[in-house]
């Protein structure tokens, strides 16, 4: 491959051309919606960040796990020992949190909740079918508070 | 906000500093957008990827290790959610005129064949106007007159810089030469920084034969 920065004065002009002025025109609603991210520093300041650790749709099916089967898409997110692994279709998110301490599971957009719902005893929780766009789900229980990492799930 | 480097500008927005993270978001949503471009993604997957991508950054401000990394961090975390909504096969929209305009400006086929050259081509540019960013004004103002399009003739150049045409050459030199020793750029030197010392002098050569 060759050299990089061109040593030529005249190439390298070119290339800072392309990269000032040809970047393509950025559309405004971009611009907008990572501005708009801003407001979500201290939102869930307080809750743990659950990253995202398995998703079936571009992720390759650990080995010895057994699922359910079916065209739902399975995500697995965690935070330290607290695990959340949820299972989304077309009618809804269907889900469950480890420990089991109760609490509650809040689902939200960009631009707010869209649904919330309680954990049952074993850790079970249902919520309604996602909105398109980015959504994180946050959870509080008894002992812990945690969100996931934004992620597409329709 | 006093420090303008990808540094302060981390520092600042993650200490609340709105004009900070707006200042990031002006200078880095054109690589997020190029890297989502060479990934020929539908204009609705677009938004969602550039949405999540800063909705990630924004909890992330306070454990940005080495900001000075952070274009590396943007341009995988998107290409990472490229690969995710393309696994997902959702939304496609054949005729979309945003698409159409990319596919003008980029040529789609060249960019889907070649995912890391594109994506090598994005951090390219990103470093360059990264290191741009760190030139001295006058440096800036020439160079922008100088790749602006249409051209600026060089008559014109010195008119609006107060600078006699004769020295337009050898100061597009001197600022090339900054561009190519600043930080920005210092990760794609590797193989070529070796016993040459003579960049300076070469580049005066080229100016002097302007």
């Amino acid at each position: 491959m060759a050299p990089w920065p061109p040593g030529d004065d005249d190439a390298l002009t070119v290339e800072l051309g392309a990269a000032l002025w040809d970047a393509g025109p950025v559309p405004e609603e971009f611009l907008t919606a990572a501005r708009a991210a801003f407001a979500w520093r201290t939102v869930d300041a307080e809750l743990a960040v659950a990253e995202l650790t398995f998703d079936s749709a571009c992720d390759a099916e650990p080995a010895g796990l057994t699922r359910s089967g079916g065209a739902a898409r399975t995500l697995s997110f965690r935070s330290g020992a607290v695990v959340l692994e949820i299972e989304v279709s077309d009618a809804g998110i269907v889900g469950q949190l480890s420990p089991p301490r109760g609490g509650r599971v809040t689902a939200r957009t960009a631009t707010g909740p869209y649904d919330e719902a309680p954990v049952d005893e074993v850790g079970f929780f249902s919520l309604g079918a996602p909105p398109a766009g980015p959504v994180r789900l946050s959870a509080r229980a008894d002992g812990y508070a945690v969100a996931t990492d934004w992620v597409s799930l329709s | 906000m006093t420090d303008l480097t990808a540094t302060g500008l981390v520092a600042a927005a993650a200490g609340g500093d709105e004009a900070a993270w707006a200042e990031l978001v002006r200078r880095y949503t054109p690589l997020v957008v190029s890297v989502i471009r060479a990934h020929g993604m539908s204009r609705a997957d677009a938004a969602d990827i550039n949405q999540t991508v800063w909705l990630r950054l924004v909890e992330r401000l306070d454990q940005v290790r080495d900001p000075q990394a952070l274009a590396a961090w943007l341009a995988t975390t998107a290409r990472r959610e490229c690969y995710r909504l393309s696994r997902l096969g959702r939304r496609s929209q054949p005729v979309d005129p945003y698409d159409d305009a990319l596919d003008a400006r980029h040529g789609p086929l060249v960019d889907a064949a070649a995912p890391d050259e594109a994506l090598l081509r994005a951090e390219r540019r990103q470093a360059l106007r990264e290191g741009f960013a760190q030139l001295p004004p006058r440096c800036q103002e020439l160079l922008a007159l100088l790749t602006a399009d249409p051209p600026v003739s060089y008559r014109e150049i010195g008119e609006r810089l107060g600078m006699p045409v004769g020295s337009i050459g050898p100061t597009q030199a001197r600022c090339l030469h900054r561009l190519r020793n600043c930080p920005a750029l210092a990760p794609f030197l590797g193989a070529r920084r070796g016993p040459n010392k003579n960049g300076g002098d070469r580049d005066g050569a080229v100016a002097a034969g302007r």
